[in-house]
């Protein structure tokens, strides 16, 4: 099973995390940038997080066969910061980088002015970069978060099949598959998705536009879920192309509009054996 | 060796072009080098198409190739020597008259077509005269290259480009253009370049798109027959030979006129006997990676900028690169969101032994940028780059015009715990670390477990203070029941038995 995890902060993980995914057939994954625990008080806070995603991290994940992309955005709920509006300036620096393959996670948290400015500033710069977006929908008041973000996408003019509307459940996901974007679905422990639950929404509306991610972070979250997800639908009678689809391929085809996703040799084995660093590879 | 020898009209001044033609094939040279001037080929005079057409014929029955030359003395002003020139005010008059001979290279179907800067008019001042000459070779360069005609811009004693480095500033300068390459006349280098005659043609080999050959004293601008300087031939003609120059190697001998037809028959004569005693290339000792601890490092160990930009013509981008520089060159602030591109654009394949294309691309956008902006630019973009970009700035330090003023990022990526970053930061540039720092830096490579290869001047420079602290962290390996990689083990004992430890 080769698993691609579409959303995934990785910053927060284990190398315990990178060795057990390896084994589990993870062999790319996207790490949006995000919010941490602990909220930031200035741009130069970011700068180094977001360098880290583009640097420090993808070397991380290499040393253990996994290819490691980003996504680059301020998010919605440092947004709402003042001392950290300035980060819509650093943000297009990074738009630029090779590994940076969508804006985000952009959208909303508590629906306030300042996200609405954010959220739109940063769907065109989407347009102008020319990648996807990945956007996030809040945990409180989903379904009017969810709608709103839809109403947002339109007006932004971004093509619907270039956005992936993230974390979305079964009072969600009609919403998002009548607007011709992409759905997201993150399985976590307890809460957002469980794999049985979205075993049953892969059945009721297909696997066409459907990624499935495990978004762990620093939180209680579990980055095998991804393959917990695939067992389950190989169990319900999905056939393995079926799993392929859902947890490589679309991911891939997804993210691959930025026109940067380089997995070259992706699928060759990951030939990590507890210290990978090569020697004479530089 | 397959060296082709032509001789040059204005060598033949008295006589028609039709007849300097026959006596030089008749003589067995392969080509000519066609000086347009006001009884040969005037591109003034009614007619052109037509004469051009005829000569063209006239070349093919006589099997010569041809380059063309700018060079006549009074073609444009009768009253004064080589005006106006691209530097002049009136540099219209100049750039019209190279435009020509670049259509009349093209109908000829000629190998290139040669200029060079003039000597700068004391009415003009130095600024102005740079910018007069960037602006005409980019307005030169942009019609050439449509016409699918390579530019030889030729280094001249005494003009305001007048040696290989003023060539390497103005080809920056213009983004190292494709179509914009070099005519090197060997007697010149003897003349007056830093670097013995068949070094200069090894450093000019990627750009090198014509040749002139005479012989000449040190500092002294006199085109002499061959034999009457100080040139020692065969070494010259075997580097020609081994850098696999297609091109004419043309005889410059402007001021023997008088009595053309028997120079040129002498000339020929020695130069095929010279040929003859500089043998083939394969009896030619390997010269890199061959240096004795305490050896200075031999001048090419990391490649010019132009051999990086001459070696990413075979990179299929799309002419991406060609534009990218030149967009730096007319304003250096984009080179920010043209260097994060390079790999996708370039791609990442190796270009030269130990040089990808991405790498290889942004070490000669760096290379672009005017001196003054590098430092800083080279700070910026490693700073916001990502790791690979960083790679590449710091790859590219030795190439750039900073000095140790950069010796910072150095430490900043020996700081990092990334094994690309650290490798990079231990090229040739790390000449400016101190010798602590240095150190530090080689025996966190052996902890990383990063190969010693990349440590550069690594045999000159590791001394008795590193051997100690190698044989210290042998100590801590062997307490924990482990080794220290082969590379390091063996650099200690080669420390050890040396320096009497």
């Amino acid at each position: 099973m080769r698993i691609f995890d579409p959303h995934v902060h990785m910053t927060s993980r284990t190398t315990d995390d990178y060795e057990a995914m390896a084994a589990a057939g993870v062999r790319a994954v996207v790490e949006p940038a995000f919010w941490l625990g602990q909220p930031r008080t200035s741009p130069g806070s970011f700068a180094d997080y977001f360098d880290a995603l583009i640097g420090w991290e993808p070397f991380r994940a290499g040393q253990f066969g996994i290819r490691h992309f980003a996504t680059i955005a301020l998010n919605p709920k440092e947004a709402n910061d003042p001392r950290c509006r300035e980060v819509l300036e650093l943000v297009p620096r990074y738009l630029d980088k090779d590994a940076v393959v969508a804006v985000g996670e952009i959208g909303y948290d508590s629906m306030t002015p300042q996200e609405d400015h954010a959220f739109a500033v940063q769907l065109g710069l989407a347009v102008e970069f020319d990648l996807p977006a990945l956007v996030h929908t809040p945990h409180r008041d989903k379904v009017r978060g969810t709608q709103r973000s839809l109403d947002v996408v339109k007006e932004s003019g971004i093509d619907p099949a270039r956005v992936v509307i993230d974390h979305l459940n079964e009072v969600t996901v009609e919403l998002v598959r009548d607007s011709g974007c992409w759905l997201g679905f993150s399985i976590y422990p307890d809460t957002k998705m469980s794999p049985p639950r979205m075993v049953e929404l892969l059945r009721r509306h297909g696997t066409e536009r459907m990624l499935v991610n495990s978004a762990a972070d620093w939180g209680r979250s579990d980055p095998l879920l991804t393959r917990r997800t695939g067992e389950a639908m190989l169990a319900a009678g999905f056939s393995d192309d079926d799993v392929d689809r859902v947890l490589w391929r679309n991911p891939v085809e997804f993210y691959g509009q930025s026109g940067r996703l380089d997995l070259s040799d992706a699928d060759a084995p990951a030939d990590f054996a507890g210290n990978s660093i090569k020697r004479g590879g530089a | 060796m397959n060296l082709r020898f032509g001789y040059g009209t204005n060598g033949f001044a008295n006589h028609r072009l039709g007849d300097a033609l026959a006596v030089l094939a008749d003589l067995g040279y392969d080509g000519v080098a066609l000086t347009l001037d006001h009884h040969h080929l005037d591109p003034y005079a009614p007619g052109l198409a037509r004469r051009v057409s005829g000569l063209a014929t006239r070349l093919m029955e006589l099997g010569l190739s041809v380059v063309i030359e700018t060079g006549a003395r009074y073609l444009l002003d009768p009253r004064r020597k080589h005006a106006p020139t691209l530097l002049h005010d009136e540099r219209e008059v100049r750039l019209d008259f190279l435009l020509r001979a670049v259509s009349i290279a093209s109908d000829l179907g000629a190998e290139a077509m040669s200029c060079w800067s003039g000597v700068r008019p004391p009415s003009v001042d130095p600024q102005l005269a740079w910018d007069r000459l960037v602006d005409g070779c980019a307005r030169l360069t942009e019609a050439a290259s449509k016409a699918a005609v390579p530019v030889g811009f030729e280094p001249e004693p005494g003009m305001f480009v007048q040696d290989l480095a003023g060539w390497r500033t103005l080809h920056r300068a213009l983004g190292m253009p494709r179509a914009f390459g070099l005519t090197l006349d060997l007697g010149h280098c003897r003349c007056l370049e830093p670097e013995p005659v068949a070094d200069c043609v090894v450093a000019a080999a990627p750009w090198l798109v014509n040749v002139q050959i005479e012989d000449m004293r040190r500092g002294v601008h006199e085109h002499l027959e061959f034999g009457e300087g100080e040139i020692e031939f065969p070494p010259v003609l075997r580097a020609l030979a081994d850098i696999g120059y297609r091109g004419l190697v043309g005889v410059e001998l402007p001021r023997h006129s008088h009595a053309a037809p028997d120079v040129a028959g002498r000339s020929l004569t020695f130069l095929r006997a010279a040929a003859g005693q500089s043998g083939g290339a394969a009896d030619r000792a390997p010269t890199l990676g061959q240096r004795a601890p305490g050896q200075r490092r031999p001048a090419g160990a990391v490649p010019a900028p132009e051999v990086l930009r001459a070696a990413l013509a075979a990179v299929d981008d799309g002419g991406w690169l060609d534009e990218a520089l030149r967009r730096v060159a007319a304003d250096p602030s984009v080179i920010s969101r043209l260097f994060p591109a390079a790999a996708r654009r370039c791609g990442r394949g190796e270009v030269l032994p130990g040089w990808t294309a991405d790498e290889a691309a942004r070490a000669v956008l760096l290379a672009t940028l005017p001196a003054e902006r590098a430092v800083a630019q080279a700070r910026a973009l490693y700073r916001h780059g990502d790791a690979a970009e960083k790679r590449a700035v710091l790859r590219a330090l030795p190439l750039l015009p900073v000095g140790a003023s950069a010796v910072e990022l150095l430490h900043d990526a020996i700081r990092t715990n990334d094994t690309r970053l650290v490798a990079a930061a231990l090229g040739p540039y790390a000449a400016h670390l101190d010798a602590a720092a240095w150190r530090q830096a080689v025996v966190k490579c052996v902890f990383m477990g990063i190969a010693l290869t990349c440590v550069d001047d690594l045999d000159h420079r590791a001394d008795s203070e590193l051997a100690a602290m190698l044989a210290g962290v042998a100590d801590e390996r062997h307490a924990a029941g482990r080794e220290l990689p082969a590379d390091a083990a063996a650099l200690l004992a080669r420390l050890k038995a040396e320096k009497g430890i």
